[in-house]
């Protein structure tokens, strides 16, 4: 047990980003609020974000930038900050689509409350 | 000049729809001018991806590769053109072009203005240029990024239709989805962590070396890419999405949607199992035959809530998920004639599902009526159209000569050989309750009374389209040629790696 809670601790950028994770989906799962389940979303794809991150990061490594004075310096891999780079651009993309389509929804049914539309819906069927 | 295209091909397959739908929006207004361009530009795609397939097939199975930049494989991006990308190409381009046929001026009704239809365009042009991308590419980030651009435009076809329940799907769809390419995202991050390559070949080569070190992060990996490609190409318990995003969307979009796009993510997943894990480790964690329970799971599942459902598209939209079913059942055979009969059933299934929706869709507009009871005697009064309806069911069920039997006959073999019989089974029952719901819809068409009402076929692009679809179903039935055989090469290769 004590073994486990240390490396949780050591690894603490992966346990953020699990503890995150569970979060986002949980919010995503549970709440009815259409912008409550976008942040959740949001709050999901930043923590894959931190793990990617975090995967890149070397304890003490130096800016990547070749140091010519100490060229066996430590460096912090680039690549998945990069990487991030991308995927926060999606990110951002899905968020304003997802905003356009909660205002959409809020123009025709008047509520951004997922089971209140689902019961209108329901009600124009019957 | 030629020569540069020629070996730049690979890139242009993907680029070249991108390209066009970003130019679409200058001239929105100019709607003949838009469709004229979106016609063309599928058919040059179509030429395209026949070239490529035919280099792959004369070359015996040796891939055509090209590095992004110029930059070689463990740095730079490679696409890949092998047996499978050059079969999906083939898919997504043959299937594309007589969607984007039925689209031509058959739009303003679902969809409103002229913009408004030539957005529809781009969007139709992204999701076509993301797919072949998903195809050729052989790295793994990449993927996601087609994923996302993707999902993304699938969701604004479905959107794209003017009516709020509409965007409540794509919503529903958005969300959904976006949850699947973050599992997907954990999954590649995992396998990036354990080989520090995005290669898949690369990654392959290393995890196969160090995956015992750590089993339950591969473990995680697989779980988190076999979930996230799941949700997105909705296996059953996962497909809540799918009948809302698929009946809303307008008539092409479902098509496109149903026929390909939920395809492309069983592609994907074909190859993260077979190309970066392999099968070796696929069956070290199991996951074999949880593809096979889940694919049985899904063929009864998606029957049973097909018959109950009396909406015309939502029924074709179930039944997409249990034909998703078969092909996640033939993913977890492991043996080359399982592998082929899914690769084939994939081809078939797309050919006869754009078929059927896009029939049905004519139905719908143009007697104005949604659920199947009301459909009476549609077939006397819109015979080419429910021609069409009539072969491509007959090729969903399975019945010989049409495309879907090959397919069912290879998984059936398939599944006899790996010795689990109550695959087989599943398979015939699948066939059995597919017939029941699809020939009560034939029975009501041309056995009812005809209404009074004057219903007539849609115009030439769209017969034309329809006839297209069901002239592919019989010829693949038939005579299905290069695609079987690339099919069939695709399997063996992916088989190969251990």
């Amino acid at each position: 047990m004590k073994i486990l809670i240390e490396k949780l601790i050591v690894n603490y950028p992966y346990t953020i980003a699990v503890l995150l994770f569970v979060i986002g989906a949980l919010i995503v799962l549970t709440k009815s609020n259409l912008f409550k389940k976008l942040i959740g979303i949001n709050i999901m794809e930043s923590s894959i974000f931190i793990m990617f991150v975090g995967a890149g990061y070397i304890r003490g490594g130096a800016v990547p930038i070749v140091d010519k004075v100490n060229p066996e310096a430590l460096y912090v891999n680039p690549l998945p900050s990069a990487l991030m780079l991308t995927g926060i651009v999606v990110s951002v993309s899905v968020t304003a689509f997802a905003l356009a389509l909660i205002i959409r929804l809020h123009k025709s049914y008047g509520t951004v409350d997922a089971k209140l539309i689902a019961e209108m819906r329901r009600e124009v069927k019957e | 000049m030629i020569s540069t295209i020629k070996s730049n091909l690979p890139v242009f397959v993907v680029i070249i729809p991108l390209f066009i739908a970003f130019i679409l929006p200058t001239f929105a207004r100019r709607l003949k001018l838009v469709e004229g361009l979106v016609i063309s530009v599928e058919t040059l795609w179509l030429l395209s991806a026949a070239y490529l397939a035919s280099i792959v097939l004369v070359q015996n199975g040796i891939p055509i590769i090209y590095s992004m930049g110029g930059w070689t494989a463990p740095w730079g991006i490679e696409l890949k053109v092998d047996n499978l990308a050059a079969f999906f190409l083939l898919v997504v381009t043959g299937i594309s072009l007589p969607v984007a046929l039925f689209a031509k001026g058959n739009l303003t009704e679902e969809v409103g203005t002229n913009e408004r239809v030539s957005r529809f365009y781009v969007l139709l042009l992204l999701l076509g240029g993301a797919m072949a991308g998903m195809a050729v590419t052989n790295d793994m980030f990449n993927v996601f990024v087609l994923v996302e651009v993707a999902t993304l435009s699938c969701c604004a076809l479905v959107a794209a239709k003017n009516h709020p329940r509409a965007a409540e799907a794509a919503f529903k769809y958005l969300i959904l989805a976006t949850l699947g390419s973050s599992l997907v995202l954990g999954g590649i991050g995992f396998i990036y962590i354990l080989t520090g390559h995005l290669n898949m070949g690369f990654a392959h080569n290393e995890l196969i070396q160090v995956w015992q070190n750590s089993p339950h992060v591969v473990w995680m990996a697989m779980t988190f890419i076999f979930v996230g490609f799941g949700v997105k190409s909705a296996l059953f318990p996962l497909h809540v999405w799918l009948p809302d995003a698929h009946s809303n969307a307008p008539t092409p979009a479902s098509a496109i949607l149903s026929g390909l796009a939920v395809k492309a993510y069983i592609i994907c997943l074909l190859k993260f199992l077979y190309v970066v894990f392999g099968q070796n480790l696929m069956q070290q964690f199991n996951l074999h035959r949880i593809l096979v329970l889940g694919g049985m799971i899904a063929i009864i599942g998606g029957s049973l809530f097909a018959l109950n459902e009396d909406e015309l598209k939502r029924r074709l939209a179930f039944s997409t998920v249990a034909q998703i079913g078969y092909l996640f059942l033939g993913m977890g055979l492991m043996n080359t004639i399982g592998l082929t009969g899914m690769l084939f059933y994939l081809a078939s299934h797309a050919v006869i599902k754009s078929a059927l929706f896009l029939s049905a869709g004519s139905m719908i507009s143009a007697t104005g009526k949604k659920n199947i009871s009301e459909m009476v005697g549609v077939g006397k009064k819109m015979p080419i159209t429910m021609a069409v309806f009539t072969i491509a069911s007959m090729g969903l069920i399975g019945i010989p000569l049409f495309s879907g039997f090959i397919g069912k006959w290879y998984l059936l073999l398939g599944s006899l050989e790996s010795g689990n019989i109550l695959a087989s089974a599943v398979i015939i029952l699948g066939s059995v309750l597919c017939a029941a719901y699809l020939l009560p819809i034939i029975r009501i068409a041309y056995f009812e009374p005809a209404p009074e009402e004057d219903i007539k076929d849609p115009g030439l692009p769209q017969k034309t389209a329809l006839i297209i679809l069901a002239g592919a179903v019989f010829v693949l039935g038939i005579i299905p040629g290069p695609i079987l055989e690339l099919a069939k090469r695709a399997a063996v290769q992916l088989l190969m790696i251990q």
